[in-house]
């Protein structure tokens, strides 16, 4: 049996050493006039290399860029879009990350690539297909406002990001990308809204030409629509089990068709798991699903954790795969 | 209730007590001190005079603006969960994590078995107690947010953990009761963001707080308020101080839809702008929450610490704070 290995998302920008400080003090230097914007550009290239050589030195079959460049999953792509403005922190879901909250005042369009180019500069430094990652429209406008009407709105909203979007999957598709990563936590605080989830992300589906769509949860409990996620087009779904312990059984009893991106690997904590224990948790999931075809996984993305703490749980991923593939690790 | 709670410990305030969350900004000296003890530069008996220096600042300019019920200003404390992290047996300083932006802090893990050794507080508590004859709070980092600011690596669970810790700072607020301490803040902002966990923190609060002789206040901050109100007045406190004005005044209509219950501590000034509001606009703030809520439950202070602002702004948006109050004070305090 295979089972790959994929980083989630992101991955911590900076690290306890002199080098791993580049980014920040380049940044902050920035802030004070002392630093061009080629010299943050130039050490947010070094640390998007050093990210994906310490995936690619896990063993990691499927890498991200890092999200090295993202102030936060939110604005990152918001402030790219015309009709936004950026405005104070609000927190991001129930963690102690804060996000600069996106202000829609009027018509959501795309004019420039979000991604493009940061998904170039990546895969042609990586020895390893490089998973592209956002955050979906619905979890966009979930976490934006609306100045007096002018997005017409929470639908409007929705509607221009999912435009804004498709468009960007299109032209990561048409570059070359192999995976593209739509993430929606948001929805599992709104579950009712499952359908127009649903609509948005046809929308994506049909703008991904042979790339294969993944879509992602986190910080949440996905069992509540599980079988509903099924009937989705898209090619992967990614859940983090670390919210609910009873959704391993949930997906061995209901099964999926869906390749799996198992986020097993707790992304919040530095506690390694016990790799007997998740193996098992595998065995149960192999009742349910191919894991011939299915990622291991962080259960989200690791800027949550210290350097130190993300690495060792990439290189936990391996573990865990060879206790449960039955050879030593 | 309350009010009578409090005169039975022996404090009597006048109604709209003006008070501060906790935090001041550090002065100038105190942070080139601070700097130069990270360098190994001073030794910590000079970082400790420059800390009793700013103290001193802090309780004198509170009295000088009328504050009825005083903080140490926090001069001594960083980060508010990695303070109490590195005097607490259990805990590792850990790496480097993002909170936003390009600011990092390090996140403490707790390795072991979480243990209270001695006073963390105390002696900063009896330090500004000497210098001043008003009331002061102690303030602590509640059990929860230390336990969800934290890397759990030692205990099996959250609730474990938090429960452990519950325990560990009920003997530092005994220490404080025993030393004098009548007015004790709990400073939990960790706790509205998991509307499911909050049963933990009820049960950690009490706790803390079960049958000892205090006025006990939960600070609470930047939440969802939405996803634990009414639950939250189940917390075993006295005194709720909520962030309001950050929020325009939004938990009012939470109040309308269920009644509040409790003292309030009402946050009239955004501590995250530099804008020194106005005491007209603090005023109208007030307002609003007497229509809502009895003048004797009445509270007031900034949204949060005033740690992230200058020290002019810090003090102008507490003088707005206590000219508001007496402004209402005059013309309610007959009705």
């Amino acid at each position: 049996m295979e089972l790959s290995l994929c980083n989630h998302s992101s991955y911590p920008r900076i690290g306890d050493d002199a080098e791993h400080q580049l980014l920040r003090r380049t940044i902050a230097q920035w802030d004070k006039g002392e630093k061009t914007d080629e010299a943050v550009r130039a050490a947010q290239d070094r640390m998007t290399e050093l990210a994906i050589a310490e995936q690619v030195e896990a063993g990691l079959d499927l890498v991200t860029d890092g999200q090295i460049r993202w102030h936060d999953p939110i604005s990152h792509l918001a402030a790219k879009l015309s009709g936004v403005r950026i405005d104070g922190l609000s927190r991001f879901f129930d963690t102690n990350f804060y996000f600069r909250q996106p202000v829609v005042q009027g018509k959501l369009e795309r004019t420039e690539p979000l991604l493009l180019e940061e998904f170039k500069f990546a895969q042609e430094r990586s020895a390893r297909p490089v998973k592209v990652v956002f955050t979906g429209p619905y979890t966009l406008a979930r976490h934006s406002v609306e100045k007096t009407g002018g997005a017409g709105g929470f639908d409007k909203m929705l509607e221009g990001y999912t435009a804004a979007l498709a468009a960007e999957v299109a032209a990561l598709a048409g570059a070359g990308a192999k995976v593209i990563q739509v993430e929606e936590p948001a929805l599992l605080k709104y579950l009712d809204d499952f359908p127009r989830l649903e609509q948005s992300l046809t929308a994506l589906a049909m703008s991904k030409d042979s790339a294969q769509l993944a879509l992602v949860f986190y910080f949440g409990d996905p069992a509540p629509i599980y079988d509903h996620l099924q009937t989705l087009p898209v090619d992967l779904l990614g859940f983090d089990f670390t919210y609910n312990p009873d959704l391993v059984d949930k997906v061995a009893s209901n099964g999926t068709a869906r390749t799996l991106v198992l986020g097993l690997v707790d992304g919040r904590n530095t506690r390694l798991e016990d790799p007997a224990s998740a193996a098992r948790q595998l065995e149960k999931l192999a009742r349910g699903a191919d894991l011939n075809r299915a990622y291991l996984s962080p259960s989200c993305g690791l800027e949550f954790l210290p350097r130190g703490g993300a690495r060792q749980k990439l290189k936990h991923l391996a573990v865990i795969r060879n206790t449960f593939l039955g050879s030593p690790s | 209730m309350s009010r009578a709670k409090l005169q039975g410990l022996g404090i009597d305030l006048p109604l709209f007590p003006v008070t501060a969350v906790g935090s001041f900004p550090k002065l100038d000296f105190l942070l080139k001190a601070r700097t130069e003890f990270a360098n190994k530069r001073i030794r910590l008996g000079a970082l400790e005079k420059a800390e009793r220096q700013a103290t001193e600042f802090w309780i004198r300019k509170q009295e000088e603006l009328g504050v009825d019920v005083l903080v140490d200003g926090e001069m001594y404390r960083g980060d508010m969960v990695a303070y109490f992290a590195e005097h607490l047996e259990g805990f590792e300083e850990g790496g480097l994590v993002r909170s936003y932006g390009n600011r990092y802090y390090h996140k403490p893990v707790i390795t072991g078995e979480v243990h209270w050794d001695e006073p963390i507080t105390l002696e900063w508590w009896k330090y500004a107690r000497g210098i001043t004859s008003k009331p002061l709070k102690g303030i602590l980092t509640g059990p929860y947010t230390i336990m969800d600011w934290s890397f759990v690596e030692f205990y099996p669970d959250r609730h474990t953990a938090c429960l452990a810790l519950a325990k560990e700072i009920r003997k530092e607020v005994e220490a404080l009761i025993e030393e004098g301490a009548r007015i004790i803040q709990i400073d939990e902002p960790a706790i509205s963001v998991r509307p499911e966990e909050l049963p933990v923190a009820i049960e950690a609060m009490h706790i803390v707080t079960d049958g000892l002789p205090a006025y006990f206040i939960a600070h609470i901050c930047y939440g969802a308020f939405e996803n634990i109100y009414p639950g939250m007045l189940d917390l075993p406190v006295d005194n709720f101080d909520l962030e309001m004005s950050n929020s325009g005044l939004d938990m009012l209509e939470l109040f309308k839809k269920c009644q509040y219950t409790k003292d309030i501590s009402f946050g009239v000034v955004d501590v995250h702008t530099h804008v020194v509001e106005g005491e007209q606009v603090v005023e109208q703030r007030l307002r609003k929450a007497l229509e809502l809520l009895p003048k004797e439950a009445i509270w007031v202070d900034p949204d949060c610490g005033l740690k992230t602002r200058t020290v002019d702004e810090a003090i102008g948006k507490m003088q707005s704070v206590v000219t508001a109050a007496k402004a209402l004070r005059a013309v309610t305090s007959d009705k």
